[in-house]
């Protein structure tokens, strides 16, 4: 590639922008899923000593 | 085969058995895709290197119209078949749809300053049907968020994505039907690709990888719903308790 080509800043940016885009998207993806594990963690931990109770 | 994912926990199992290949395949196709798109590529003798962004964009563009596929039949088997999961399949892979059509838009605007001479033609049966499917991804996601009741949400979301698949075909004929700014069809065509294998290979090395990257985050995002709607369903169960 020839960077020192015309236009060779429209590619950059072409390429930035898909890099940040579909970046974010999975990082945004994976911490909603820890976000979701976590919180489940927490009310199986909380319901387990009912269940244990009631049986 | 698809209604024996309906179960939950078996889809779970499956995802996470599935995701860690998908997201080596995706890393491995995207540094091969790169490195053929930005090094071993050559220029275009009328484009120069901003053919390069032909490699972003048009999987973004198939990508887009290939989810927005997916998810009017997601919901087309959610409502034939009563698959509990189909509606979540395709809430799981709307955010990625919309983000690829984003990307088409605005690489594609990237490209036409240069090449057209002009970021953005509304005259242009490609550029606005495009725009049109990036509104229909918007609508949908806002009526996901809009709507608490999932079931009510699901059956409204279903409309938005079935009746709104009419564009898909639109999008894909819009240059044969209408002789506008874009150029018509060069690689899914009758008669075969119009492009040299050159550019042809990095094409389509990136277009798997764009393919390999939305089935991992899908698998995930499935993930997440599916654990959404435990809490939610665990939650119910605790306060009626209490």
């Amino acid at each position: 590639m020839d960077v020192a080509a015309a236009h060779v800043g429209f590619v950059f940016a072409a390429y930035a922008l898909s890099a940040a885009v579909l970046g974010g998207l999975a990082i945004r993806t994976v911490i909603t899923l820890k976000v979701l594990e976590r919180k489940l963690e927490a009310l199986e931990a909380r319901q387990a000593p009912r269940r244990k109770a009631a049986t | 085969m698809v209604q024996s994912f309906a179960n939950p926990t078996r889809f779970l199992r499956l995802a996470d058995r599935l995701t860690p290949w998908a997201a080596g395949a995706t890393a491995i196709l995207m540094a091969v895709g790169l490195y053929l798109a930005l090094i071993r590529a050559p220029q275009d003798y009328q484009q120069g290197e901003t053919v390069r962004i032909m490699f972003v964009h048009v999987p973004a563009a198939w990508m887009a119209l290939m989810v927005y596929s997916f998810m009017a039949l997601a919901h087309g088997t959610a409502i034939v078949f009563r698959h509990p999961l189909a509606d979540l399949a395709a809430k799981a892979a709307a955010p990625a749809g919309s983000c690829f059509t984003f990307l088409a838009l605005a690489t594609g605007s990237l490209w036409g300053r240069p090449m057209w001479g002009t970021w953005w033609q509304w005259g242009d049966a490609r550029l606005t049907s495009m725009f049109v499917l990036f509104l229909l991804y918007l609508g949908y996601l806002a009526v996901w968020q809009a709507v608490s009741d999932p079931i009510r949400a699901g059956r409204i979301a279903a409309i938005v994505a079935i009746v709104g698949f009419i564009n898909v075909p639109i999008v894909k004929f819009s240059v044969d039907w209408w002789s506008t700014l874009h150029q018509p069809a060069s690689v899914f065509r009758m008669g075969g690709p119009t492009i040299h294998p050159s550019l042809l290979v990095p094409l389509g090395v990136m277009a798997a990888a764009y393919a390999m990257f939305f089935l991992t985050l899908w698998l995930a995002a499935m993930k997440a719903e599916i654990l959404e709607r435990r809490i939610h369903q665990m939650q119910i169960a605790e306060a009626g308790r209490a």
